[in-house]
């Protein structure tokens, strides 16, 4: 079997070092990064959690159609969902860790909603575009002979 | 109070049904149905800035429904570059790649003219914020995934320098363009403002892969779990000695060929 000329880690590092050397340039151009990039993760960060985990959970209902319908996966997902919420609310409530430029908690927690829709969209579609490029190279070469005749 | 109910008629509840129409529409319990549904909400979410014009979160629907022409040409240049190269089904005329490549081209050229130019989305007479948003994740996310994608290619797949390089060739097309931004300013938008933005788009696009990924792994241990407590399944009975007459006689019927010419 062959061995893969590449690693996990090489791909992690292919992913990251773009976005690391734009956020560096930035920084050299004296760009730093002020507590409000810091308030943008964490309200990022919660807000897909939350999010995914909703989604997940209609996943779940397939998955308990395929065994007697049990109900403890169902409870420990919405536990964890209800976690991200309450963490989402204590955090942005208390001393204003995650509150952005906006007048309070419940437009806080819109507003995170509504960006990750724009941002995630951009995503998505970097993901088609990177996604289709890939099969667009992999297509383009002429189809490799694997196997002669014998004559 | 009516504003609201206005923006959760016409904004918040269009946006959940497109969720749940794509989810019917995986999960097979009603495909076209969910399809409609996902559709119906996504043009209600960006028919929002007419619908619901008080709500500020109408500003995303109105963006969404500035990108959708450059969307669709680079949906469509895709299909085409795809498609017209070697692949086994549905394969298009050999013009298709060509045509599909101008397609790209010009929709991430229309994508940078609405940064530069004059096409920019204007919502309430103002640039809407969140392109400031779109652009820089768009660029960001688009720069790293094909630069992993080479990286894959050229590491995972077998003889694939060229088809990696050309990867690599449009990841650093995309961290020009974003480099680009950094400096040079637009009609409407301004170098600086991007710079501002591109750490938010970092912190945007690191957040929402970390959530993500740790909904995922919450999803994945509670399935975990619950399985690792179901006791071990009862060993089934041995077969009847009707059941290995009857599997002897299909070996039998099977496992004498057909002789040799």
């Amino acid at each position: 079997m062959k061995q893969p000329r590449t690693s996990w880690n090489i791909l992690l590092l292919a992913l990251l070092l773009p976005i690391l050397l734009l956020v560096a340039i930035n920084i050299t151009i004296g760009n730093a990064h002020s507590t409000e990039t810091f308030k943008r993760f964490g309200n990022a960060l919660l807000t897909s959690f939350i999010i995914m985990g909703i989604l997940l959970l209609g996943n779940l209902i397939a998955y308990a159609d395929s065994r007697h319908r049990p109900a403890a996966p169902l409870v420990g997902m919405l536990a964890a969902i209800t976690v991200g919420i309450l963490l989402t609310v204590a955090l942005v409530s208390y001393s204003d860790l995650l509150l952005e430029s906006n007048s309070g908690v419940r437009s806080q927690i819109l507003s995170n909603i509504v960006r990750l829709l724009v941002s995630g969209s951009a995503m998505a579609i970097a993901g088609v575009l990177a996604v289709g490029l890939t099969f667009a190279a992999i297509t383009g070469r002429p189809r490799r002979v694997l196997f002669y005749e014998e004559e | 109070m009516e504003a609201m109910v206005e923006a959760a008629i016409w904004f918040w509840l269009p946006l959940i049904l497109v969720p749940i129409g794509f989810w019917l529409a995986i999960s097979g319990r009603g495909e076209k149905g969910g399809k409609i549904l996902a559709g119906l909400g996504l043009i209600l979410v960006m028919a929002s800035p007419w619908t619901v014009p008080s709500s500020d979160s109408t500003a995303a629907g109105h963006l969404l429904l500035a990108i959708l022409g450059p969307t669709l040409l680079l949906a469509y240049g895709l299909h085409g570059m795809i498609f017209g190269g070697e692949v086994p089904v549905g394969k298009l005329d050999n013009s298709a790649r060509w045509s599909g490549a101008l397609a790209v081209g010009s929709s991430i050229f229309f994508m940078g003219m609405m940064h530069w130019s004059t096409f920019t989305p204007i919502w309430r007479g103002q640039v809407n914020p969140y392109w400031m948003v779109f652009w820089p994740t768009f660029l960001m996310f688009g720069t790293s995934l094909c630069s992993a994608a080479g990286v894959a290619l050229t590491g995972f797949g077998d003889d694939r320098n060229k088809e990696a390089t050309n990867l690599i060739l449009a990841s650093i097309i995309l961290a020009a363009i974003a480099l680009a931004a950094m400096f040079i300013d637009g009609s409407n938008t301004s170098a600086g403002e991007f710079r501002n933005h591109l750490w938010s788009a970092a912190a945007d696009i690191l957040g929402t892969v970390a959530g993500a990924g740790a909904a995922i792994a919450t999803f994945a241990i509670v399935i975990w779990a619950y399985e690792r407590s179901l006791p071990d399944p009862e060993n089934s009975p041995p077969p009847s000695d009707e059941e290995i007459k009857h599997v002897v006689s299909l070996a039998d019927a099977h496992l004498d060929g057909g002789e040799e010419e």
